[in-house]
């Protein structure tokens, strides 16, 4: 067993996970979708970047693309739910919608990289 | 771009990873409790703080900017989660800038970087440039005049010290140097071997072996190259043909052959030391006098200089002297005591007419050679020097010749590197005899005057742009149509052109003026300074072109 992949491993996949539970629910009603939840998806999806940072392998360079793909939309995400809370004076149906599938579209980016991550797994041998 | 180039980039991710951890479970906890945490506004109600509100006042907490208590003045339990906060973060940020600093520190950071910036320097090189290894005296000057000639020089040194000497030496253009080892292929890839540019390597080490294995290395990686090899063994020369080296330079080879030049063809020896820079005139001192030489010193020069002298058929004798066992005999580096006049005697020095002192030693040789002129004042002296360095004691001294080893060493790859034309007429200057010389000489002086200069010059379009044009189109010049006068055609002018190189196969010494023009000749071309120029106007610019072949324009 080796016990870096087992901590990297567990976090790509929380990060994908909570990434999923954030996005789970009607896209126009914000009341599906808890901040706390995109607070934690962000800090997973974080620490997941850095775990897979220097790594010089092809897969370790496209891992760490799809993973800041993940990142970026998650803090666009954020950054959009602040904009319309502050400054554009609440949130409204079209604010929500690009809240949640700015958050869906690192959920996918999450998923290319799991899969990718266990399909190298699968085929390394032990 | 291949993976050694990015190193820095990843030594330096891989060591951040854990500072960025701690850095982000850091702001995350902070930012995370303050949002939980009951707060009161400036009315008393009581509020939650938004994550946006939190991640900002975490955010100038923790780099420990201090802005006061935002959006509202804080609760008791908020300021006891933020004093908490405070150290955590601030711990977390510390631990971040100590590992920047440590990284900045690191030498293996460091030398890939000066690895990177070093193949960067190289990549950018358009000019042909050559591979220098090793920085010393010999290699200091090839540098200098390489420079002047506007040829880019790349240095590769083992010696970290002599690399930073390069560096403050401020060559302009700029030579890339790198502290490396010379003997692997990845610092010969490193330093440029494989781009298409690099015209030339040399190595000029004293260890035999190094240079083979050097020269094996480079003919594998590169097979167009110019190899300047410096060998001082017979075996190791031959076996450096066989690997194909084109130029192989033997110091000891080079004084063997301008002895035996000196002795029988003085015409061409001076025309050999033209060619180097020397005046085209033999000064009264240089000549060689006829008559017994003593040898002292029989090590690799001393074999070499009794070569010379047999082949010319003078009279020797030798003193076997080595400077090691000398000195550790006699305590002493100064040759001179009553054992050592009983020795120049027996070899005959009262009847000689010449004494060589051709010892590894720079005192030795100095001490014999003033020696020997006590015992016989009218003798002709001859000294080695064995390094640059201290020029000014040997010319004190009153030697009638100097033959350095360095200094030969230099000229010759010089002359190879950057005057390929030169250095080919120096070597068809050992095909001929003492007439051919002497008519040349005087012909030179006849027309040159007794210090004319040399340049070679290509035929293209660069160098020779009406001319190229011309012979592109099909016109048929000859070598003496262009070789006229810009004021006077009817008048010739003056300049010799010494040697025309058509291809690999065909060159033409001493070309005849019927010789028919073609683009892409290169020519050497003995000149004075003035008619240089006007050759230059002539072969670049139409009208005086027109004008020295037809009379008009």
């Amino acid at each position: 067993m080796n016990t870096e992949k087992v901590i990297s491993g567990f976090f790509f996949i929380l990060a994908m996970t909570i990434n999923f539970g954030f996005v789970y629910g009607d896209p126009a009603n914000l009341e599906y979708h808890s901040g706390y939840e995109l607070f934690a998806a962000i800090v997973i999806n974080l620490i997941a970047t850095i775990l897979k940072l220097g790594d010089k392998t092809q897969l370790g360079s496209v891992l760490l693309a799809t993973s800041l793909v993940a990142d970026i939309q998650l803090i666009a995400s954020a950054t959009v739910w602040a904009f319309a809370v502050y400054v554009m004076g609440g949130m409204n149906v079209e604010s929500t919608v690009a809240v949640v599938s700015l958050a869906a579209g690192a959920f996918i980016a999450n998923i290319v990289s799991v899969t990718l991550f266990i399909g190298d797994t699968l085929k390394s041998k032990r | 771009m291949d993976n050694a180039s990015n190193n820095t980039i990843w030594i330096i991710i891989r060591r951040m990873r854990v500072p960025f951890l701690v850095i982000i479970v850091t702001f995350s906890i902070s930012i995370l409790g303050l949002t939980l945490i009951p707060g009161m506004d400036d009315q008393g109600h009581p509020y939650k703080m938004t994550f946006f509100d939190a991640f900002y006042f975490v955010s100038y907490m923790a780099s420990t900017i201090g802005f006061g208590e935002a959006p509202y003045t804080f609760t008791y339990p908020q300021r006891m989660w933020v004093s908490a906060c405070i150290y955590l973060t601030v711990i977390g940020w510390f631990y971040g800038i100590g590992a920047i600093v440590a990284l900045v520190q690191d030498k293996r950071l460091a030398r890939e970087i000066d690895i990177a910036r070093f193949r960067k320097k190289i990549q950018e090189i358009r000019e042909p440039f050559t591979i220098i290894l090793g920085y010393n005296n010999v290699t200091h000057q090839i540098i200098d005049w390489l420079n002047r000639e506007g040829i880019r020089v790349v240095v590769v040194d083992k010696d970290e010290a002599k690399v930073e000497a390069l560096d403050l030496e401020n060559f302009i253009p700029e030579v890339p140097s790198l502290a490396a080892d010379v003997t692997t292929p990845e610092t010969l890839k490193m330093a440029g071997i494989h781009q298409k540019n690099c015209q030339a390597l040399v190595s000029l080490f004293d260890d035999d072996i190094k240079n083979t294995k050097i020269a094996l290395l480079a003919r594998l990686l590169n097979k167009r190259i110019k190899l300047v090899i410096k060998s001082t063994t017979q075996t190791q020369s031959e076996h450096l043909h066989n690997l194909g080296v084109r130029y192989i330079e033997d110091p000891f080879q080079f004084i063997s052959n301008r002895m035996y030049l000196a002795l029988t063809a003085p015409s061409l020896w001076l025309l050999e030391m033209w060619t180097f820079g020397h005046i085209l005139k033999v000064r009264g001192r240089e000549t060689l006098p006829r008559g017994k030489y003593i040898i002292c010193g029989y090590g690799r020069m001393g074999h070499a200089l009794e070569r010379a002298l047999k082949k010319a058929g003078m009279p020797y004798s030798h003193i076997d002297i080595k400077s090691t066992d000398y000195k550790e005999e006699k305590q002493s580096a100064v040759f001179g005591d009553a054992e050592d006049y009983k020795a120049l005697l027996k070899a005959g020095i009262k009847e000689a007419a010449a004494i060589i002192a051709a010892t590894k030693d720079d005192l030795i040789n100095l001490t014999i050679l003033t020696t020997a002129k006590k015992l016989n004042p009218k003798i002709y002296t001859i000294g080695r020097e064995n390094t640059l360095d201290d020029l000014s004691i040997f010319k004190a001294a009153r030697i009638n010749r100097v033959y350095i080893l360095e200094q030969i060493l230099a000229e010759f790859t010089y002359l190879f590197i950057a005057r390929p034309l030169a250095y080919r007429f120096v070597r068809l200057l050992h095909t001929k005899d003492e007439a051919w010389g002497h008519q040349l000489v005087e012909r030179m002086h006849q027309t040159l005057g007794e210090n004319p200069l040399h340049f070679e010059i290509p035929l293209d379009e660069e160098h020779a742009y009406a001319l190229h044009r011309e012979l592109s189109r099909g016109r048929t010049i000859r070598l003496g149509e262009i070789l006229r006068s810009r004021a006077e055609r009817s008048q010739p002018l003056p300049a010799i052109v010494l040697l025309c190189k058509e291809d690999e196969h065909r060159i033409h010494l001493l070309p005849t003026d019927d010789l028919e023009l073609k683009p892409g000749m290169k020519l050497f071309i003995a000149a004075l300074e003035e008619s240089k120029t006007d050759f230059e106007y002539i072969v670049n610019n139409y009208y005086e072109l027109e004008y020295v072949l037809t009379g008009k324009g």
